[in-house]
């Protein structure tokens, strides 16, 4: 299964010079927030599809479930479950490359995703912070690791277990999943959509009384 | 494939790791497997007639190969130990959070032996291994223990995920359960008592290394599949949205349920008969076990409005009731109000402790009462004061689990072990026979679903291992009426006819070693219900088991693996001296027929005695005494059980 | 031409927000009575009822009973005057 960046295409050159104008990430994850259920099957099969050695660790993945912020609403006292933090791909360079004072980002041929490559990476782990959605991690060797979409085929997308509350009427979602692999205008029609087939007061209600529905960047 | 397990020994506090290796995954597949094997070697050096709640038994628990392996097909912990409250075999799943994290920790197996001479928790981080003072935990009960632990040790290297017990299992109640992150429990066979007697409040995990796994492009390949084959059934979403509550219409409809200590088979009481309470409460949060695609039950909060009993629990916080949560309250304790209900799963979950025999222990003493069999003055002698014992009575009916968990007067202390040794008790203790009234299978064990009408599934409750299960021989075949399946497993569709005794004994034998092989694998069982492609599950996972671990079995050996993991339960249990008299129900489901539902007139007796003989044959074993025979074993490489056995005098005549 | 009576539960219920219904059947044959459901109640209860691979009815998860308490399949005949009752369901837990 191909969903490694092309690894020989990106070590030891530099694509991109500093100060070039690098074309934007196209499709990238959204994630619908309160949807999670903290299968953490995301995480499992991050880490497993870039472990050169076939090992799962949750400290290894790239996308990492969390409890939602609490956020009391008129309905919910206790904030609203789960949520996957993943990487916004933000505009290139993203801030996490434009902190690195190494040049140890390169960007994935197919996706223009931003990738850190190890050898080049010093582990000073100026992108933790750099990053303003907390989505650097550290792995417990130190290593440093961000999203790199698997090269245009993201595995926590395809591991997300697709809930039942929404019916995308009309594209190519049957039924919801938590993660979507997208064109942000894309995302924007299918998270506008209203729920079908739920009269339930609860986590659907409240999340679009809320406005919580976003992709977050 | 190789594995650690991590040795205790509380009495004198010695900590030590021993490998697993590859021959013993080859043997025993992993999880339920490995766990009974652990086990069985530990009562050949110690006395297999131990109590339970002595030292000298131990308490095993492992976690599957497959569990958190990516396969998403989620994560079940196996707790295995002699049970104190069916003094036989004894073993219980358990999801949540805490069997997938501590495989991170590199320790899949624990053997915890001997006793710890006050309240200690065992923590484990990565491979240090130590046992901490918990006189602070002890009297709390398992959210607040989980909570508090979780609170204590923190993030780092990793969040913190806690198996425990609560005061249920402090108290050393024979029916008292472990639970999981307090999210799932481990109820059935007396775990908790066992951990309780041995001073073990809670053992909590934090683990940042890796699972290694044989082939990873194999095994991503098979999840897609999985996933996607999961995805395409419709019913699934159903489940997904109601969990096994779905159930309740089905049973309804067909008269499955046990409504009042078993008199019945259908629900009273209009709001109890259907699901669609999932809408009215208010649902904030999805719960799901790890590494599961499904994710079956759900956070919800009581607002006060949602049912006539609602503003009693304002602000309370239920997990979604499931099936047998709402089999023990709405049926055998005749609860008619879904917020009693989800409060009656709290309680059982918090106090850690098993709602089937709990609810029919209950249920016993209020038929008592409704027959007029024991007289007011009875009953304030039982419970120290007055009690209603009335049906569906909530106030009352948490009083009388109060009672139990705690102990705190003879009826506590008769019906801690369950319904049938308290039914004993009871009628001993005022020299009547009340044991027609108590519901039973094999063990003593209780089940609140009908059963009269469902030969596999009375045969379940006659044979399986652990006591009276429905899902150690799953009834699938015969209760859903699939004569495909039938035809698939057998070649005709007998299987599939309620109505003749063939092939039900068959379906159980064969369905237990799969059943067995679920339970190594460390998934959970609804996957493979609800996938169309998943009836096989030494196929169906076969691919799975074989990318992650390298054992590389086909199907054929997996299945012949399956039942030798049963030889070696039922092994554990002719040890003991069980026979075939028994493997026995109670007298209700024996003769006194059905008179609802769309089976009436049934009882078991038609059909009992000939589905137990064919079940003996399809297993090789001797139909009259019930016990294996050295060819048998020997045909699954069990020739050390089988010398064992005859030494113990328990192995029939070839 | 026979006339039977259909039973929705749960899930079934849902999809067509009706307790029940009743059908003429040209072909005393649940797979007419299906077809019918099909018609009537669009992809969803195509969804749930139909296993799309094999053509049968979806059987994980499901179960749909005549009044005598006996499960139907597609390739079996129905009575004038019979209710098939259409339910969801699974056991263990």
């Amino acid at each position: 299964m191909d969903t490694q960046p092309q690894k020989e295409l990106v070590t030891g050159e530099t694509w991109y010079q500093p100060g070039d104008k690098i074309p934007n990430v196209g499709m990238k994850l959204f994630a619908l927030r309160n949807q999670c259920t903290e299968c953490n099957v995301c995480e499992v099969a991050c880490s497993l599809v870039h472990s050169p050695d076939g090992e799962i660790n949750p400290q290894l993945s790239r996308v990492r479930i969390d409890h939602a912020p609490e956020k009391p609403t008129k309905i919910n006292q206790e904030g609203l479950g789960f949520v996957a933090e993943i990487c916004h791909h933000c505009g290139n360079p993203p801030p996490c490359a434009e902190v690195c004072p190494t040049d140890a980002f390169y960007y994935d041929p197919k996706t223009l995703a931003a990738v850190i490559d190890q050898d080049n990476c010093i582990q000073c782990m100026e992108c933790v912070p750099g990053c303003p959605f907390d989505v650097v991690f550290v792995a417990p060797s130190g290593e440093l690791l961000k999203c790199d979409l698997c090269g245009g085929d993201p595995v926590c997308v395809k591991a997300c277990s697709t809930r039942p509350e929404m019916l995308n009427k009309g594209k190519q979602y049957n039924r919801m999943p938590v993660l979507f692999y997208e064109e942000q205008s894309d995302f924007n029609q299918i998270s506008r959509e209203e729920p079908v087939a739920r009269d339930e007061v609860g986590m659907m209600q409240a999340m679009l009384e809320a406005g919580k529905i976003s992709s977050g960047a | 494939m190789e594995s650690n397990l991590l040795r205790v020994n509380l009495t004198t506090g010695e900590i030590k790791n021993e490998i697993i290796g590859h021959e013993v995954f080859e043997r025993w597949v992993g999880g339920s497997g490995v766990n009974n094997w652990i086990m069985w070697d530990h009562f050949l050096t110690h006395d297999i007639n131990c109590d339970p709640r002595s030292p000298d038994n131990i308490f095993v628990f492992g976690v599957g190969p497959l569990a958190g392996s990516g396969a998403g097909s989620g994560v079940k912990g196996r707790i295995t130990f002699k049970s104190p409250c069916y003094d036989m075999f004894g073993d219980s799943a358990g999801g949540g959070k805490f069997p997938y994290m501590i495989r991170f920790t590199g320790y899949e197996y624990l053997a915890i032996t001997g006793r710890a001479p006050k309240p200690v928790y065992l923590h484990i981080c990565n491979d240090e291994v130590s046992l901490h003072d918990a006189s602070h935990l002890w009297g709390k009960d398992t959210k607040d223990t989980h909570a508090m632990l979780q609170k204590e040790l923190g993030e780092y290297p990793s969040k913190t995920h806690t198996l425990s017990i609560g005061q249920a299992g402090e108290n050393q109640v024979g029916i008292a359960g472990v639970v999981s992150d307090a999210l799932r429990i481990h109820a059935r066979c007396g775990g908790g008592a066992v951990l309780g007697s041995k001073n073990l409040k809670a053992i909590a995990v934090q683990g940042s290394g890796s699972i290694k796994v044989s082939r990873p492009e194999s095994l991503m390949k098979w999840s897609d599949k999985f996933r996607q084959s999961l995805d395409a059934n419709e019913a699934v979403y159903g489940f997904k949205r109601r969990g096994t509550l779905g159930a309740v219409e089905m049973y309804q409809h067909i008269g499955s349920h046990f409504w009042r200590n078993g008199q019945g088979n259908m629900f009273r009481g209009g709001e109890i008969t259907s699901d669609n309470w999932v809408k009215r409460f208010h649902r904030y949060s999805e719960v799901c076990s790890s590494d599961c695609f499904i994710a079956c039950d759900a956070k919800y909060k009581i607002d006060g409005e949602e049912s006539k009993a609602a503003k009693n629990y304002i602000g309370e916080s239920f997990r979604r009731p499931e099936y047998l949560t709402t089999g023990s309250a709405a049926g055998a304790l005749d609860v008619r109000d879904w917020a009693e209900v989800a409060h009656w799963g709290k309680l059982t979950n918090d106090y850690g402790i098993d709602n089937q025999d709990l609810s029919c222990s209950i249920s016993f003493l209020m038929e008592l009462k409704q027959r007029e069999l024991i007289s007011d003055d009875d009953v304030a002698n039982l419970f120290g004061h007055s009690q209603s014992l009335e049906w569906g009575n909530m106030n009352d009916i948490e009083r009388l689990v109060e009672d139990i968990v705690f102990q705190s007067n003879t009826f506590g202390k008769l019906f801690g072990d369950g319904p049938y040794k308290g039914a004993l008790r009871y009628s001993e203790m005022m020299g009547q026979n009340f044991m027609k009234y108590a519901m039973y299978g094999k063990g003593g064990a209780s089940f609140t679903e009908e059963m009269r009408p469902f030969p596999t599934w009375m045969n379940n409750m006659a044979v399986a291992s652990r006591g009276a299960d429905h899902l150690k021989g799953l009834g699938l075949i015969e209760k859903f009426q699939r004569r495909d399946l039938s035809q698939a497993y057998f070649g005709g569709s007998e299987a599939a006819d309620l109505s003749i005794p063939d092939y039900k004994g068959a379906s159980t034998a064969i369905i237990e070693n799969q059943v067995a092989l679920l339970n190594s694998y460390g998934v959970c069982m609804f996957h493979w219900m609800l996938d169309p492609a998943g009836y096989m599950p030494e196929s169906y996972y076969g691919d799975a088991y074989r990318s992650i671990t390298g054992v590389e079995h086909d199907s054929e050996q997996l299945m012949r693996d399956g039942e030798r993991i049963c030889n070696l339960e039922k092994a554990f249990n002719s040890r003991i001296g069980m026979r075939r008299e028994h493997d026995t129900i109670c007298e209700r489901w024996m003769w006194e027929p059905t008179d609802e539902g769309m089976y009436p007139g049934k009882v078991a007796a038609d059909m009992f005695e000939t589905v137990l003989d064919e079940y003996y044959q399809w297993r090789g074993w001797d139909v009259k005494s019930g016990l294996q025979t050295r060819s048998k074993l020997e045909e699954l490489d069990l020739n050390d059980v089988a010398d064992v056995l005859e030494s113990d005098r328990a192995l029939a005549r070839d | 031409m026979i006339t039977v009576r259909t039973e929705y539960h749960s899930h079934f219920k849902e999809i067509t927000g009706l307790p029940g219904d009743t059908f003429e059947l040209d072909q005393p044959l649940v797979s007419e009575l299906a077809k019918q459901l099909t018609e009537k109640y669009g992809d969803k209860m195509s969804a749930l009822l139909m296993d799309p691979d094999t053509n049968q009815l979806n059987a994980n998860g499901t179960m749909y009973v005549d009044s005598k308490g006996r499960r139907v399949f597609i390739e079996d005949t129905l009575e004038d005057g019979e209710t098939i009752a259409f339910l969801v369901g699974i056991a263990g837990g």
